[in-house]
């Protein structure tokens, strides 16, 4: 919504300057895009006169002018237009003055100098519309009316000492009447404490129907009465299309809307002030394409019929369907009801009659037509947002008094106004101690009442016993208000929401619940963060080949209607994918070796709950990648003294470690069954908690490192957050200090190779269980090479101390022997020291 | 050339053979190496007679494809990648393996994301006000994105919010205001104070100030006798608290369809006392985020009985109030995971 200062104070006696106004309504109404003062823009232009004219001795296409504009001496001026002639008005741009069309499009202001044209002086420049900020021709100087008067600034002609306000259209969403500067002028004198009253034509529009001569014949059907609430019209006859003068040209412009002729300018300039958007028809256009018309102009508000198909006034073909409103002859459209003229019935030059239309239609129809076709007019914008039926009237008269007054038109017909009125009037109670309850004000019922008057309300002050309130009845325009809520607002508005005193609320004292979720997540980055590792943060969103390249199944991932790009058009299914592609993209970059997490939420379509909403789980997920170390030894171990990492910080114990390759797939969960095939089946595990699977472990398959240009040495890991938060962490217990020396002895074992390690170090400490003892397990070396065949060997480091006494070599001895017995005995070992 | 035509079935042969017994590395090297097969036939080409060139030229290509396309095939279906033998998952390490690479590996540069530290302090700064925590979902239906706040369906607001969509029809959150409905019922009845911090999504074009995802944070308190003036004090505290400096705020009206009143909440610009800047835009203020007092048919939606109680709401992005604090100039550096950009956390 464009508005400038000086059509404000048209209509309200504003005793502030625009700074403040640009202030008032940042403060008070809504979010202004930006302001521009104009006056600085068009210092040093005047209304000057051609009155010499010759042609340039070396340039076909430039003209060389003498001008004068009350100086003395005629001012030689060096043109690219040559169509000027001796006497034509022009705007002249004095040596040190600004281009205006620069000032907003460059960053260095283009400041007119004396200058020689293929060795011609030029003194200055004259403006062309574009160069004025005023249109878009650029071509052609642009040439005033005749009797613009020589010497005067061109921005006293032009009515540009003015200030330009843009405020944002969003802020004013469920505000029809804020699209109009009548709107805007009362919210101001509201807020600066005055009273406003809305002219006479708009309020009192009745006494201003007087149609004259009823020569022309019109015939307005509404078959659309559930969707347009009003619709008025009427015929005017002698017509004079001509160029809209200065005041008129100038108004529309500074509210951001190109001029086009008197008639159609008139019909914007309404919409201007009050917001009511009009259309004209050429009449007579329209009797000659209908061909039941005869004598009789036919509008019918009607719903268009499929396969129907209209040309707008953009040149653009619209194809139209059963939702779509129309305006239309007997027999097809010629308007989409409240968002385009047709090109058909368009006023041209030789217009000579027209039917001028001021109606009301349903918000939400015109905004569904308006997104469907793409098309957002001034008028769509405002229908949008839910018009006043009454002003229909007012808007129409309104621009039939400015035709006739300047001869413009003559009325010829009656007013036609069908109009199905509903009662939508509401009365609201206010009770002051709620407004300041909810406001934190100390307003007093008068305070209260005067702000609801002074923006046109009707209200009326009751009391019964101790109690008085307000009954508040919002005027016809204010479509918006409709509880108690909307009345506290305007009162908080008004005010002034920076007026009202701050404070805390009052609360009781008591902590916030626990969020294991927030607070696992916290422990977590802490303890990655501190082990060498960098969290990242990924879109939820990937490509098709992501899916190819992680060897995953494309099916399972939502995927988004209305994507971006097809980058980012499906939701990923695991972390993973974003990590190997950020685990890539810093490869490329030249890093080496580095620990990549996430933590977040990914989704499978088959895996929802009840309400058919996704299961969203946390997980967390890892990339540990080295390509610089020279190993055979598989990324897995690397991987998985990550994550024990993590288990150790909370606490978490007796985690078990299945390789894929000896793991049933049928009872694992949807999430890990789904990444299973990122894993190389004899190198990844599933870890599971006490039963519970919370995720895999593990080296990434070659093809998937492949794939995704990832060095060999590459593990990851992805475990269920959600789950892990369910497992109570080990109740730890202090337990007894060693006393005496400790003894450390180390014990190598040989055995089959698929023997687990695991196994055998719990036997270990199961044996040192039962003795008493204060006792560590250390597994210190895993050997195997081809002359032990299938078998390896396994150093531990046992050290240990007895609480009662230093313990002698023979009673180590028996100990040790003791645990070595059980070990060959149960896992075909040899014990080798 | 009969000699090179032969030559060429030859190679064909060969290559199906070795299909089945190669894996793709091998097959590559022999066929299309820099002395393959294939590679030398193509050579071969300069030797033949001018007349015969096309013929040949075509065959040899024909070739070509042939085993590419082979290649590619094998690599597709991955039958050329033999698993490999099993580890024990239970060992600390790997057979034979130095256990050096664990340290190097554990004493790397690490880091918390930018984002998630700024949004653990918000977090804790929420915690010790009382605020409970719930964080938000991330694909969710139209009732809890829309319908739940007033917006109603075809209501003009809904296209402030660009919002993805699944083919499913489900909604990707374009605010966290997605999880007011169910906050309200959770943490209900009143005294209800719980921020709900998560991911956003809006369709809309990346630049260095434009994200299409987002980290927001919201905040619901209702009670009884909670007002406007509760809730300037209330985000002008944790502000104050965690950008650590006293602000000069005020609010503007906006519209949102879940808040009456509805209020933009701007702070005076902290990094130039409000002398203009380029964090500010030189005009001295920052728009900070979206607050109001909470529509009274959100309340009911959430059988809260808004003649009872009243409450207020507020949105922020975590993204911008970080880039804000930490200087950072572009948006997609937080989501881009440059560990240059991550390490510097």
């Amino acid at each position: 919504m464009r508005l400038s200062t000086n059509l404000l104070r048209k209509f309200a006696d504003i005793k502030v300057d625009d700074n403040k106004i640009v202030q008032l309504i940042q403060e008070h109404i809504g979010e202004v895009d930006y302001s521009h003062d104009l006056r600085e823009d068009y210092r040093d232009i005047v209304i000057a006169e051609i009155v010499e004219k010759q042609d340039h001795p070396d340039a076909d296409k430039l003209g060389v002018y003498k001008i004068v504009y009350g100086e003395k001496e005629p001012i030689q001026v060096v043109a690219g237009d040559k169509n000027l002639k001796v006497g034509d008005k022009v705007a002249y741009l004095k040596i040190g003055s600004v281009v205006p069309y620069s000032i907003l499009t460059e960053e260095e202001p283009f400041v007119i100098k004396k200058i020689n044209l293929r060795g011609v002086a030029s003194n200055g420049m004259m403006g062309s519309a574009r160069e004025l900020n005023l249109g878009n021709n650029h071509a052609r100087v642009m040439v005033l009316p005749k009797d613009a008067p020589v010497g005067q600034p061109f921005a006293e002609y032009y009515d540009l000492n003015d200030t330009i306000i843009e405020i944002e259209n969003k802020a004013l969403t469920n505000r029809g009447d804020l699209f109009g500067i009548l709107g805007i002028s009362r919210e101001l004198t509201a807020i600066l404490g005055h009273k406003f009253v809305s002219p006479d034509w708009y309020l009192n529009y009745d006494k201003y129907l007087k149609p004259e001569d009823t020569c022309l014949k019109l015939r307005v059907v509404n078959d659309a009465e559930a969707i347009c609430p009003r619709y008025t019209a009427l015929a005017l006859d002698n017509v004079h299309v001509e160029e809209s003068p200065i005041w008129l040209k100038s108004t529309l412009i500074k509210c951001g809307i190109k001029p086009v002729n008197n008639i159609v300018d008139i019909t914007n300039y309404i919409s201007v002030l009050i917001g009511q958007p009009l259309h004209a028809f050429d009449y007579d256009k329209l009797i000659k394409t209908d061909p039941n018309a005869k004598d009789t102009a036919n509008i019918i508000v009607r719903m268009a019929q499929p396969e129907e198909t209209i040309l707008g006034l953009d040149d653009k073909l619209y194809a139209l369907d059963e939702e779509t409103m129309v305006i239309a002859d007997s027999t097809h459209p010629i308007a989409i009801a409240g968002v385009i003229g047709g090109k058909e019935t368009e006023v041209d030059k030789n217009t000579k009659r027209i039917i001028l239309e001021s109606a009301n239609f349903n918000k939400t129809s015109i905004r569904k037509t308006s997104m469907r076709l793409g098309i957002f007019t001034e008028a769509a914008t405002r229908f949008m947002r839910n018009l006043d039926p009454k002003q229909c009237l007012p808007g129409l008269l309104k621009a039939v008094e400015i035709f006739k007054d300047e001869n413009w038109a003559t009325i010829a017909s009656e007013i036609i106004d069908i109009y199905h009125e509903e009662k939508d009037e509401v009365t609201i109670t206010i009770f002051p101690e709620k407004v300041n309850t909810i406001l934190g004000t100390e307003l007093t019922i008068n305070e209260i009442s005067t702000i609801l008057e002074n923006l046109e309300y009707s209200v009326e002050i009751r009391n019964k016993k101790k109690e008085t309130w307000i009954q508040a009845t919002a005027p016809s325009w204010r479509k918006d208000i409709e509880i108690a809520e909307d009345i506290y607002e305007d009162i908080g508005r008004i005010f002034g929401f920076n007026n009202i005193p701050i404070k805390l609320p009052e609360k009781e004292i008591k902590p916030p619940h626990k969020n294991s979720i927030v607070e696992i997540k916290k422990s977590i980055r802490e303890v990655l963060s501190n082990s060498g590792a960098n969290e990242s943060v990924n879109y939820s969103f990937v490509g098709i080949d992501s899916f190819k390249n992680c060897n995953l199944d494309n099916n399972l991932a939502y995927k988004i209607q209305n994507p971006l790009s097809p980058e980012l058009s499906l939701m990923r299914t695991t972390l993973l994918q974003s990590l190997f592609q950020k685990g890539k993209e810093n490869l490329e970059r030249g890093e080496e070796a580095f620990v990549l997490y996430e933590m977040n939420i990914s989704h499978l379509n088959n895996y929802v709950e009840e309400n058919k909403l996704p299961t969203e789980n946390w997980y967390l997920s890892s990339l540990i990648v080295n390509s610089v170390v020279d190993t055979n030894a598989s990324p897995y171990f690397v991987a998985k003294r990550y994550l024990e990492k993590v288990f150790r910080s909370l606490g978490v114990e007796n985690i078990q470690y299945d390789l894929i390759s000896e793991s049933e797939e049928l009872d694992l969960p949807p999430y890990i069954k789904n990444i299973l095939n990122i894993f190389e089946p004899n190198r990844a595990s599933i870890v599971s908690i006490k039963g519970v699977k919370l995720g895999i472990v593990g080296e990434i398959k070659t093809f998937v490192k492949d794939s995704n240009k990832l060095p060999e040495y590459s593990g990851a890991f992805e475990i269920n957050i959600e789950d892990l938060v369910k497992i109570k962490p080990s109740n730890k217990k202090y337990r007894d200090m060693p006393i005496y020396p400790t003894f450390t002895k180390d014990l190598c074992f040989e055995m089959p190779i698929e023997t687990k390690q695991k196994s055998l170090e719990d036997e270990i400490t199961q044996t040192l269980e039962k003795e008493n003892l204060w006792y560590k397990v250390e597994c210190l070396d895993i050997y195997s090479d081809e002359k032990l065949k299938e078998r390896k060997r396994i150093t531990y480091r046992v050290t240990a101390s007895d609480f009662n006494k230093t313990l002698n070599d023979s009673e180590i001895k028996t100990l040790t022997s003791r645990i070595s017995k059980k070990i060959e005995k149960d896992y075909e070992s040899v014990i080798l020291i | 050339m009969e000699y090179t035509h032969k030559n060429l079935i030859h190679i064909k042969t060969s290559f199906t053979k070795d299909l089945e017994k190669l894996g793709y590395k091998e097959l590559k090297e022999k066929y299309l190496g820099k002395k393959g097969l294939v590679t030398e036939a193509l050579k071969e080409i300069t030797s033949i007679p001018s007349k015969e060139k096309p013929i040949y030229g075509k065959e040899v290509n024909t070739l070509k494809t042939f085993v590419e396309d082979n290649i590619s095939e094998k690599i597709q279906e991955n039958r050329e990648y033999a698993s490999k033998p099993k580890i024990d998952p239970t060992a600390p390490f790997d057979i034979n393996e130095d256990s050096q690479i664990y340290s190097e590996m554990l004493s790397l540069e690490g880091s918390k994301h930018a984002l998630t530290k700024e949004a653990e302090r918000l977090l804790s700064i929420f915690s010790s006000m009382g605020f409970d925590i719930l964080e938000s979902r991330q694909i969710d239906d139209d009732y809890n994105m829309f319908q739940s706040l007033n917006f109603p369906k075809g209501h003009p607001a809904r296209d402030m919010y660009d919002t993805f969509r699944t083919e499913d029809g489900l909604v990707l959150p374009a605010h966290t205001s997605t999880m007011q409905n169910r906050a309200l019922k959770k943490f209900g009845p009143p005294p209800i104070a719980v921020v709900l911090p998560g991911r956003c999504f809006r369709n809309e074009a990346t630049d260095a100030g434009h994200e299409h995802t987002f980290h927001q944070i919201e905040g619901v308190y209702v009670d009884k006798n909670v007002s406007l003036s509760n809730m300037i004090a209330t985000i002008k505290t944790y502000l104050e608290r965690y950008l650590e400096t006293n602000l000069k705020v005020k609010i503007q009206p906006a519209y949102f369809p879940f808040t009456e009143p509805d209020c933009e909440f701007v702070i005076g610009c902290p990094f130039c006392n409000m002398s203009g800047c380029s964090t500010c835009g030189h005009s001295g203020w920052i728009e900070i985020m979206g607050c109001g007092m909470i529509h009274p048919n959100v309340l009911k939606e959430a059988d809260i009985d808004p003649e009872l109680y009243s409450g207020f709401a507020w949105g922020f992005g975590v993204d911008r109030l970080a880039m804000i604090k930490l200087g950072i100039d572009d948006i997609r550096y937080l989501r881009e995971s440059n560990l240059n950009f991550l390490r510097q956390f």
